[in-house]
């Protein structure tokens, strides 16, 4: 069997970790970050990796079923930036801030 | 080194570079501006793994239209610099920090100890198995998947539709939600 | 003629019903509606008591049992106990008793409770007593009879405490309840005895199998077992050490002193010990401590009625003298002596109690005799019939009290389970008797009036009278169906009715010489002998306490003076109750409150309080993590992952 070279054969483990590395910068984001609207990029973020860890899985298993799911991913994700940005506006309405840090109101 | 070889580092250079600073600037249209360069970076990662139209409707749909989304409404808030960007308590921050870490490293260890042996085998036999199936798969992967998505899955596409609306009419009412010029300030 | 079975039941339901009438109206102050019900179901169980003693006459003298069982009450493995009940000859004597004399008190009662706001009340009462006294007399097993035992204690408590408004008349009630309570301890741990030695509680069956025991010693079962009924006896007869509640019990109204503590419920312990007769001549050591604690009892509260200035109070420690005798007369073997005794003693007793009812009523609820005085010509009926009372207690002949006091003091004397000394303290008790029931005579009836300008005394009305001038023709007949041999011999051969009718159901001791035998002759003279001696003793006895409290003032009050501090023993009931407050219940009491104190709220509470301090105190801990802030949520949520994941991953 021959050398494999991690660094010159690319294969699925590649883009594999690339998708952790960004599922996980982006779930820090979500927990570091204290603005709305930066916590919805990184929600965005995660939803990339996992559908760059599909497309691969696509690829190197040769069925299209992938990126089949893909494309759902990306509709709802599309759709769910839409709203959660549209409830971000109501809330600067009614209360002047998107820092979270305000926001403790299940507290207890 | 192949051409391939040195894309894919690239690219995947660019875009990690560009998602830590979507996380670390503290200016949130800084933040915006580097998801979308990371949302461009993704794209051609698609196509290096031969997913053109999935690349294209990237471009279109995230960096496009969602990316200037997140921009406009950030345009509205006029935010100049954050008060307070990460949270504060070195516990929490660290734990959490702790904990990301720990999960990407089990994830990474699962992966390849999984996938040690199989990577550049996979590889050829994917291709060998899609070689003689006509090799139509290989560099039209637009028509299979139009083929899977319009005759297999044609329910959940209608659903998507109707999804997008719904989701059209809900912003719509969240919007018109008592504020603007009848806002109680 | 009716069935028995049919006779039987009337008998008991009668009074239940009546019972459930007035029970379910208590509120009500018709007083003659509530009065007419009672009497009536008591009149009616009168009359099948009558039929059903007529039909034992009919039969002949072997087969004089009539018995029915209505259902079978428990059924567990070898103990079986059936709701049955049987009249034989010694239960109709009892249940004539029960139905007639409280046919007679419940008549009186309508005239003495008719201002009473709890009339109704009352009348349910005194019905739910016959029934439970019935059901006493007529079980068929030691667990019936013991269900009758319990009610008719419950009965008395609640009659006892019947204005319970008064702290005083309820703390009675209670010490009522509790001293038999302990007597019934006792009885029940007796029935386990006797169960364990005999696998039977069916009383027929236990008399029966009786004669098969041979060991009669102290630690042998029949002993214990009947040494144990026994204690339940005293507690329900109130005979030493258990007799404190019946002077006491003289806060409830007068018709229930008559009929529970003087004719029914205080004989159920004598009741018991006759029928179970074969049962208690196999243990002679019980019998002797019987006779003994009879003795006693009756010489100490005749003492004690020397000195007491409330009628009632006279009357209850008069009981318990005359009980004592009944024990007397059971503890020597003369069971039938002891019956007739209690018969006759159910009549003057009776007549009595309802004569101070009488006098009480007509002296508007003045109870105290120094108040009293030459009552005679205000109420003559009301003085006539307790004259006739008080010459049957005494003994004089021809009266009820003589024939069946005799019978006792002579069984004492000769019975081979006798002794000399228990006919000398029969004999001194009855001298006491006749002193201070003349006493009581002399200062209530005659005499000088001393009686206050403000009271009007007047006779009763007829509600009341007529029953006690029945009681008192009893009085005076009552002893004639049982004239000794001595006596009947001698009038031209009259048959002693009682111990011919009695006599198949009554063992006699071991050692007892048969009438018409050669020592019969002897026995004769020394009979004839002693009941000259008791009737002489008592007669002078009575005739110095007319003369000290009638002729001569100030005697009785110089005599107290020279007895001193004997007197005041004496009058103060020999210090019994505070002996037993100091000794048992105060120390009883005082255990009870620390227990409580240092267990149940010192540590017990605190213990609880404290768990729900730790319940508390986790929470408040854990609700610190419930901040409010999302992100802590989430990075909650990372956690787990990550926890879970590695879980799976390291398998």
């Amino acid at each position: 069997m021959p050398e494999t070279n991690l660094f010159t054969d690319i294969g699925l483990t590649h883009y594999l970790v690339l998708s952790v590395i960004m599922f996980s910068l982006g779930m820090a984001g979500v927990l570091l970050r204290r603005n709305l609207i930066v916590l919805l990029m990184c929600i965005e973020l995660m939803l990339n990796a996992v559908n760059l860890s599909f497309v691969a899985f696509s690829k190197f298993s040769g069925k299209i079923d992938g990126q089949v799911m893909v494309f759902f991913v990306m509709t709802i994700a599309a759709a769910e930036a839409a709203v959660g940005l549209a409830l971000a506006v109501s809330i600067f309405k009614r209360f002047k801030e998107v820092n979270i840090r305000f926001f403790e109101h299940l507290k207890g | 080194m192949t051409s391939d070889v040195f894309l894919f580092w690239f690219l995947a250079l660019v875009t990690v570079v560009s998602g830590l600073s979507v996380v670390l600037m503290t200016n949130p249209i800084y933040s915006a501006l580097s998801l979308a360069m990371t949302m461009i970076g993704v794209a051609a990662l698609f196509v290096t793994l031969n997913a053109y139209f999935l690349a294209g409707v990237q471009l279109i749909v995230y960096a496009g239209a969602v990316m200037v989304l997140f921009v406009m409404v950030l345009m509205l808030f006029d935010l100049k610099h954050e008060l307070q960007a990460f949270t504060r308590g070195r516990i929490t921050g660290g734990i959490k920090i702790a904990s990301v870490g720990i999960l990407s490293g089990l994830i990474v260890g699962a992966v390849t100890m999984g996938l040690k042996t199989i990577p550049a085998e996979k590889a050829d036999i994917a291709a060998e198995t899609v070689a003689k199936a006509g090799g139509v798969i290989n560099t039209d992967t637009t028509r299979t998947l139009a083929e899977n998505l319009f005759v297999k899955n044609i329910f959940g596409f209608e659903a998507l539709g109707v999804l997008l609306l719904v989701i059209a009419v809900g912003t719509v009412a969240l919007s018109r939600s008592k504020g603007g010029s009848h806002a109680r300030d | 003629m009716v069935n028995h079975e049919i006779l039987i039941a009337i008998l008991l339901l009668s009074p239940l019903i009546g019972f459930l009438l007035n029970g379910v109206r208590f509120r009500s102050h018709n007083y003659m509606l509530a009065g007419c019900i009672a009497t009536v179901a008591v009149a009616i169980s009168f009359v099948s008591a009558v039929l059903l003693f007529m039909q034992l006459v009919d039969a002949d003298a072997e087969h004089r049992r009539l018995a029915v069982s209505f259902f079978e009450w428990i059924a567990v493995d070898k103990f079986k106990i059936n709701a049955g009940f049987v009249v034989d000859q010694i239960s109709s004597i009892m249940i004539l008793i029960i139905t007639g004399v409280g046919s007679l008190i419940h008549l009186f009662s309508i005239g003495y409770m008719h201002h009473d706001k709890g009339v109704t009340k009352y009348f349910a009462y005194l019905n739910l007593f016959v029934f439970n006294m019935l059901i006493l007399v007529l079980g068929d097993s030691l667990l019936t009879m013991f269900v009758g035992w319990e009610g008719v204690g419950l009965c008395s408590y609640l009659l006892i405490g019947f204005w319970f408004n008064d702290s005083a008349k309820a703390a009675a009630g209670m010490k009522a309840f509790i001293t038999n309570r302990i007597g019934d301890a006792a009885f029940i741990i007796g029935m386990f005895v006797l169960f364990v030695t005999f696998g039977t509680l069916n009383m027929h069956e236990l008399n029966q199998l009786a004669p098969t025991v041979l060991d009669a010693s102290w630690m042998g079962a029949v002993t214990i077992g009947t040494m144990l009924l026994f204690i339940g006896a005293t507690g329900k007869s109130a005979q030493i050490p258990l007799y404190v509640w019946l002077p006491d019990a003289m806060a409830g109204p007068t018709p229930v002193s008559a009929l529970i503590h003087a004719a029914t419920m205080v004989t159920a312990g004598v009741y018991m010990i006759v029928r179970l007769n074969p049962l208690f001549i196999m243990a002679p050591n019980t019998m002797m401590v019987i006779a003994i604690i009879g003795a006693a009892t009756a010489v100490l509260a005749a003492t004690i009625g020397l000195t007491q200035f409330d009628i009632k109070k006279v009357l209850a420690y008069s009981t318990v003298s005359q009980l004592g005798y009944m024990f007397l007369a059971v503890g020597v073997g003369a069971f039938g002596a002891g019956m007739f005794h209690l018969m006759t003693h159910a009549f003057f007793k009776a007549l009595m109690f309802l004569g101070s009812g009488s006098v009480i009523h007509g002296m508007h609820e003045e109870q105290d005799i120094r108040k009293m005085g030459g009552l005679r010509k205000y109420m003559p009926i009301t003085h006539f019939t307790f004259l006739l009372g008080w010459l049957a207690i005494i003994g004089m002949p021809p009266f009820a009290g003589f024939f069946s006091k005799d019978e006792i003091l002579w069984q004492a004397f000769s019975s081979p389970r006798g002794h000399w000394l228990l006919w000398v303290a029969g004999v001194l008790g009855a001298v006491l008797t006749a002193f201070y029931m003349t006493r009581l005579m002399a200062l209530t009836f005659w005499g000088k009036s001393r009686i206050d300008k403000s009271v009007h005394p007047h006779e009763s009305g007829l509600s009341m009278t007529i029953p006690l001038m029945v009681l008192a023709v009893l009085s005076v007949i009552g002893g004639w169906i049982g004239i000794p041999h001595v006596i009947g011999s001698a009038l031209g051969d009259i048959p002693n009715h009682w111990e011919h009718w009695l006599e198949p159901v009554i063992k006699t001791v071991p050692g007892v010489v048969a009438e018409g035998a050669e020592h019969a002759q002897h026995d004769t003279s020394t009979e004839v002998l002693l009941m000259c001696v008791s009737v002489v003793l008592a007669a002078i006895s009575a005739i110095t306490a007319y003369v000290m409290y009638t002729k001569k003032e100030g005697v009785s009050d110089k005599v107290a003076k020279a007895f001193g501090p004997a007197y005041e023993l004496v009058n103060k009931k020999y210090l019994v109750d505070e002996a037993y407050f100091a000794g048992i219940i105060n120390p009883l009491v005082n255990t009870s409150r620390n227990l409580w104190y240092y267990v149940d709220v010192n540590f017990i509470d605190k213990a609880t309080f404290k768990i729900a301090d730790i319940a508390n105190g986790g929470g408040s801990f854990v609700k610190v993590l419930q901040n409010g802030n999302m992100q802590q949520y989430a990075m909650y949520i990372g956690v787990g992952v990550v926890v879970v994941l590695s879980f799976v991953l390291m398998r």
